[in-house]
């Protein structure tokens, strides 16, 4: 059974983002809960499901932040598959709520990642892995290896995959909540950064910061009757590449980058809209060549075509196909792919500002993650 | 040997035989005995659903699939080598598996290059497979 359109998003609370010393992972985790719920207009009493992650930089610890907010939730549960985490959880939110386990549900996701100077991926001393016996460290090598293998393939440059760093630093500097808000890139930039795992530069990676965001999904009729307008769940679809690994060259993290189809043919068939019927998307970032081979896999560009249609500018609002208007983890703040739904959501709002995708009124958002080996790919369509 | 710096792989019992092997100089994979699919993987067959697997030794020849040149440092055994390597090797016989590829400059590398096994004692216990390019 479908639940197209039963629910619906009606509160974001977006703490501060960046270097925010002065609060731990919980005091992050509670104040998003606390301005989620102003934003929706909703009372305490109303939110009875908590989902959370213990994602990189610590994360909030258990049930506390919803002790700290004083929210009565009647379930309080932890899920991991890092960078698709978020679109995984609005899928366990609205089984939820389909299963009447609650009425209203919290997703959220806190980090002090920055305050933590967390270096993701750093090696222990003792700890036996047979990926750190052979010098492996760090989820950024995935993109390195997709990154080389469209280099081979398709012809890709660096100043393609420069062209979706500055594309989205260009719309995070007209986000003024945005970590890199006041930091300009060029291509000058780019391509003098230092090399992390070549060919990824800094400037391939997402951020590193503190912050944290809650957004509350209830019933389409409850959110209908919030403070702010609601964002409705057309369809999500999700796959995994285990029946892939070690035989099939499209293993792993989507080098080729064809498993996420499945995802997004999915999505769009419990959304019962197409493709053609996106006005904005935000794809999953945490490095550039994820972004790029998503481009393929979603059939947004043809194969071996990404690089290209990045530096022709159709990420761009005034491009065939904006995407990730927020400047999303490689600009606006790393939050293991809130930042995609949370700017989704807000595009369906209107309350995109500068970027605002005008009359917009379908969004994609993509997360791709783990658990390894290989990996999960999530398509969630959502419209105001 | 005690002063290897660098991390030992977690060999369970489920891969140990792939270890064993690499010690006596023979590189392994996991074949399925129904359909013949290799696996790089510990797994029961998701081709054919057969239980029934074995490890075979196999060429040890391959090319590279795709690799990444490290040049920030995640753990400090590895300061010396920066800016190493770490590839992935498509196996003649089909499976990928990750190593390094030794003997050979990191500008000179590239996808599709013709690699061979050699096999690196690191420490008494342990022998690690790596690839060189083919000569």
């Amino acid at each position: 059974m479908s639940i197209k359109d039963k629910y619906a998003f009606a509160g974001v609370g977006i703490t501060k983002q960046g270097k925010v010393p002065e609060m731990d992972t919980d005091q992050l985790a509670a104040q998003a809960i606390l301005l989620a719920l102003e934003d929706a207009g909703m009372k305490k009493s109303e939110v009875d499901g908590y989902i959370y992650q213990q994602g990189i930089g610590g994360g909030p610890h258990g049930s506390q932040p919803l002790v700290m907010a004083g929210v009565p939730a009647s379930f309080c549960w932890e899920m991991s598959s890092g960078g698709c985490y978020c679109l995984n959880m609005v899928i366990a939110a609205t089984s939820a709520l389909e299963a009447g386990l609650c009425q209203s549900c919290i997703i959220l996701h806190a980090t002090s990642a920055s305050t933590q100077r967390v270096l993701v991926g750093a090696g222990g001393p003792q700890m036996r892995s047979t990926q750190g016996a052979y010098g492996c460290y760090g989820p950024v090598a995935h993109g390195a290896w997709i990154a080389r293998r469209f280099m081979h393939l398709y012809g890709l440059t660096r100043e393609q995959m420069g062209s979706v760093a500055i594309t989205l630093r260009d719309y995070a500097n007209k986000r003024p909540e945005a970590v890199m808000y006041e930091r300009k890139l060029t291509m000058d930039d780019y391509l003098n950064a230092r090399m992390i795992v070549e060919p990824l530069c800094l400037f391939d990676c997402c951020l590193v910061n503190d912050g944290a965001v809650a957004l509350i999904i209830t019933s389409a009729e409850r959110a209908r009757n919030c403070r702010k307008p609601p964002v409705y769940v057309m369809g999500y679809g999700t796959d995994h590449s285990v029946r892939e690994i070690g035989t099939s060259p499209y293993a792993y993290m989507h080098w080729d980058g064809f498993i996420t189809r499945k995802a997004g043919e999915n999505a769009f068939k419990m959304a019962g809209v197409t493709l053609k019927d996106v006005d904005v998307a935000e794809l999953y970032d945490a490095f550039t060549p994820f972004l790029l081979s998503q481009l393929e896999a979603y059939g947004i560009c043809g194969t071996g075509e990404a690089g290209p249609f990045v530096e022709e500018g159709n990420l761009r609002l005034d491009g065939a196909f904006p995407s990730n208007t927020s400047g999303t983890e490689l600009s606006w703040s790393y939050l293991q792919g809130f930042s995609h739904l949370t700017e989704g959501i807000r595009q369906m709002r209107g309350e995109s500002g500068e970027c605002q995708v005008r009359d917009a009124e379908i969004c994609m958002v993509t997360g791709l993650g783990p658990p390894a080996p290989g990996s999960t790919a999530t398509c969630c369509i959502i419209r105001r | 040997m005690s002063e290897y710096k660098k991390q030992l792989p977690d060999i369970t019992s489920i891969d140990r035989p792939f270890w064993d092997a690499a010690k006596k100089r023979e590189l392994v994979a996991y074949r399925c005995l129904n359909c013949g699919t290799f696996y790089s993987q510990v797994t029961d067959c998701v081709a054919c659903d057969s239980p029934r697997m074995e490890w075979v030794k196999v060429s040890g020849k391959g090319e590279v699939y795709t690799f990444g040149i490290y040049h920030q440092l995640y753990h400090p055994a590895w300061k010396e080598e920066i800016p190493y390597n770490v590839s992935w090797i498509r196996l003649d016989e089909g499976p990928l598996i990750m190593s390094n590829v030794v003997e050979c400059k990191n500008e000179d590398l590239y996808v599709g290059m013709p690699v061979e096994v050699v096999f690196d004692d690191v420490t008494e216990e342990v022998t690690l497979p790596k690839f060189k390019p083919v000569s």
